[in-house]
């Protein structure tokens, strides 16, 4: 039997009137490289952040690694890493103390720490920056720098709210590479994102969400069928607007 | 397209009260005091009508206030509602001869500019009993309030070009609360050498007519006392301000239409700066990080600011009445004051503090780390305030009365804020935001938040308040040492209480935590 490396049963989440998440159940097995889509608004960062112990749900159960997150989270969160969407980091450390910072924070040895550190500096090409403020970062550079503190900890899971936005072609490169060699040396990763063509490209397994319901789940050749990502994607989520458009912004026109 | 522009602007004025009702409030009440600030101004100026000799001195005095209030306050406190700021218009290639004039004439479609209009325009009154000076005090009044808004405007660009560094930015705030802090001793001696104030009126009144300040301000006084030469040389240099102005906002909205943001430098550090030196464990990591915070981040800085300024702020009260008694306050004030600012710290820390979260780090760490951190930076501090006044008035015996109760305000403070900290938080300035900004619509909140905290230190403090009171009635030192064994147990016993309690609560809400920064409430 397989391991279950994230099992996410019967989550579900209200803002108010509004459903973000309606009971939503997924197994991620272990090392597998899980790509979750949707589009926007459909409710995945909620579901990640319910997953990973950001956000209480309404109802349901996440078990990280066969721990619940809720029900004891230290113990849960030692074995994952996270790379949340849409939050700040503490912007006034160096990229080099904010790596440590997480480290420390997770109560690792502190020569390991700077060891690791300066691993991960060099893979996300940052040891030229490693002394500058993340404030002075751009979107990439912070990007790369919270991807570094979510993995300084060599957790099992890795879990990415949309890890390769804003940042460049080459370091993006860069991080697939490391991440498949996660995976394949036994580690399980799930990243949400928009690029269907990515996805295809680089998971094993994906899930489509949408409106807050799972649409679809399993290894991407069975999700597909056949046809492209993309194409399936659209298909399973709708909304696809006929191809009337906006006669007026064909420039040929005038 | 100007009539566009000023539509906007209405637009955005409008939306901005139907945003949230606290803020409504809270402008009707500030709409209203200014209004009775006007009324007041008016009245003032109606009885004063032929009643002083110095009205055209008082005309000129109050114009220039008005200009220099507009070219200080929002330009480099406040700062201005930035939403029609000529950069924003980078991307609609509206023409220059438009934009120029519909940004100008847009910055009196506020509610400060309204007032101030109507305020300069009720001063005039000061001439009511000379029908052929009134009509020119009007003019010169809404002259003066064209003056001000546009002092403003090209200030406002100018500094939103500079703060955009950051340095400069933090650097200008540290500066100006300090200037406001010692604001009040500053008039206090002015106001003491009121006598001679007087004698002072006329000169700076004369010089203050030839600058833009006052030039406009000056024409009704010089047309009152048959002085035309006077009348024609501040005409002429009013109207040659207000072109200059004109034309300088002009040139500067051009500029700033034209003018990518400025690239800033970045700042560094090298190595690892405070993780060094403390020990390599969750609570010595959130020490290291909440130590560098202290000292980097402004709205920290201005929390630290308080422990030079408020001893000379006592000195200067006791110097004027003679009674240095206020500044045996100061060790426990400092202690109140510094440990009472860790009670916002998960506020500021905002969404970064979701590391704290998916790190899992034990809300006892959290807690210790912060409290300490905060321990380290005040303890200097209040042992000074505690030993030195009673060390420099000779007062020996009341030294460990004082050190007793100063350390246990501070430990006190500390132990209720990391308890208050795990389950309140409130709307703080963002991270990077300008730290003497109050976000709207929480103020009632914070203030009994903050007023159940200290009240609550206070209860707590009472065991060390009865030994050291009966310590100073009496003059005893025996008490003073009493003072001290007591208020250290209790410090050190809430301290440890408040970091168990306050990580307990930590662990249970977490997630509320979370959730109440990332709405910043």
């Amino acid at each position: 039997m397989t391991q279950i490396a994230l099992d996410i049963r019967g989550l579900a989440k209200q803002f108010g009137p509004k459903v973000a998440v309606d009971n939503v159940s997924l197994q991620v097995p272990a090392g597998s490289f899980y790509g979750l889509v949707g589009p926007n608004g459909a409710g995945k960062t909620t579901m990640l952040s319910m997953a990973t112990g950001l956000l209480r749900p309404d109802s349901g159960q996440a078990l990280a690694n066969g721990v619940d997150i809720w029900a004891d989270p230290q113990a849960a969160k030692a074995t994952l890493g996270v790379l949340a969407d849409g939050v700040r980091q503490f912007d006034r450390l160096t990229g080099r103390q904010l790596v440590s910072y997480s480290g420390l924070l997770r109560g690792m040895d502190r020569a390991e720490v700077a060891e690791r550190t300066e691993d991960l500096l060099r893979v996300m090409d940052l040891t030229g920056d490693g002394d500058k403020l993340v404030v002075d970062y751009s979107a990439g550079m912070t990007k790369k720098i919270s991807l570094a503190t979510a993995m300084i900890h060599s957790p099992k899971l890795l879990v990415l709210d949309e890890p390769f936005e804003a940042v460049d072609p080459v370091s993006a490169a860069n991080i697939r590479d490391i991440l498949n060699d996660y995976v394949e040396f036994g580690g399980t990763v799930i990243v949400s994102s928009h690029v269907m063509d990515l996805v295809q490209r680089m998971c094993t397994h994906v899930a489509v969400i949408a409106g807050g319901v799972l649409k679809a789940q399993g290894s991407v050749e069975q999700v597909r069928g056949g046809m492209s990502l993309e194409d399936r994607f659209v298909d399973l989520v709708g909304g696809r607007a006929n191809n009337e458009g906006l006669s007026w912004l064909r420039t040929s026109s005038n | 397209m100007v009539a566009h522009i000023l539509k906007l602007k209405l637009l955005l004025l409008a939306n901005g009260f139907k945003r949230s009702t606290g803020q409504l409030i809270g402008v009707i009440i500030g709409g209203l005091y200014a209004l009775g600030m006007i009324v007041m101004l008016t009245l003032a100026a109606w009885f004063l009508a032929g009643e002083t000799a110095i009205d055209a001195e008082l005309s000129i005095l109050i114009g220039s206030l008005a200009v220099l209030g507009w070219a200080i306050i929002p330009p480099l406190l406040t700062g201005v509602d930035l939403t029609l700021e000529p950069s924003r218009f980078v991307h609609f290639g509206i023409p220059q001869k438009v934009l120029g004039p519909a940004l100008v004439l847009s910055g009196f479609i506020s509610v400060p500019a309204i007032l101030t209009i109507i305020g300069l325009v009720g001063g005039s009154l000061i001439w009511r009993l000379e029908p052929l000076v009134l009509p020119v005090a009007v003019v010169a009044a809404i002259a003066t309030a064209v003056m001000a808004v546009l002092v403003c405007q090209y200030l406002t660009i100018m500094a939103t070009a500079l703060r955009a560094k950051r340095r400069f930015r933090e650097l200008t705030f540290a500066v100006l609360f300090l200037l406001l802090i010692c604001l009040g001793p500053i008039i206090s001696s002015i106001a003491s050498a009121a006598n001679s104030l007087l004698d002072w009126v006329g000169p700076i009144a004369s010089v203050l007519a030839y600058t833009p300040l006052g030039a406009a301000a000056a024409l009704p006084g010089a047309l009152a006392q048959g002085d035309y030469l006077q009348f024609a040389i501040c005409l002429i240099l009013a109207v040659a301000y207000l072109g200059g102005l004109y034309w300088l906002v002009n040139r500067a909205t051009a500029q700033a239409t034209v003018t990518p943001p400025p690239q800033q430098r970045a700042a560094k550090q090298s190595g690892l700066g405070f993780f060094k030196y403390t020990p390599g464990t969750p609570t010595g990591a959130v020490i290291a990080r909440a130590l560098t915070y202290w000292l980097k981040d402004p709205r920290y800085a201005i929390g630290v600011l308080m422990v030079p300024v408020l001893p000379l702020l006592f000195w200067f009260t006791g110097s004027q009445s003679g009674n240095y008694t206020m500044m045996y306050l100061l060790g426990p004030l400092i202690g109140v004051l510094l440990g009472f600012s860790i009670s916002a710290d998960i506020s500021y820390d905002n969404t970064a503090f979701a590391l704290h979260v998916l790190t899992g780090v034990s809300g006892r760490a959290d807690r210790a780390g912060r409290a300490l951190a905060c321990f380290a930076l005040s303890i200097i501090p209040v042992l000074a305030a505690a030993i030195l006044p009673g060390a420099i008035a000779g007062e020996a015996w009341r030294i460990p009365g004082d050190l007793g109760l100063s350390l246990a305000a501070l430990l006190v403070a500390l132990g209720v804020a990391s308890v208050a900290s795990a389950r309140y938080t409130y709307a703080v300035p963002l991270p990077g935001d300008n730290p003497m900004k109050a976000p709207p619509g929480n103020g009632l909140r914070v203030a009994v938040t903050q007023l159940a905290t200290i009240g609550t230190m206070a209860i707590l403090l009472i065991p060390v308040f009865i030994p050291y009171l009966m310590g100073w009635f009496q003059e005893s030192q025996p008490l003073g040492l009493l003072t001290l064994g007591i208020g250290l147990v209790l410090g050190v016993g809430l301290l440890f209480g408040g970091i168990a309690l306050g990580g307990k609560w930590y662990e249970q809400r977490t997630p509320e935590l979370m959730q109440a920064v990332m709405l910043n409430k």
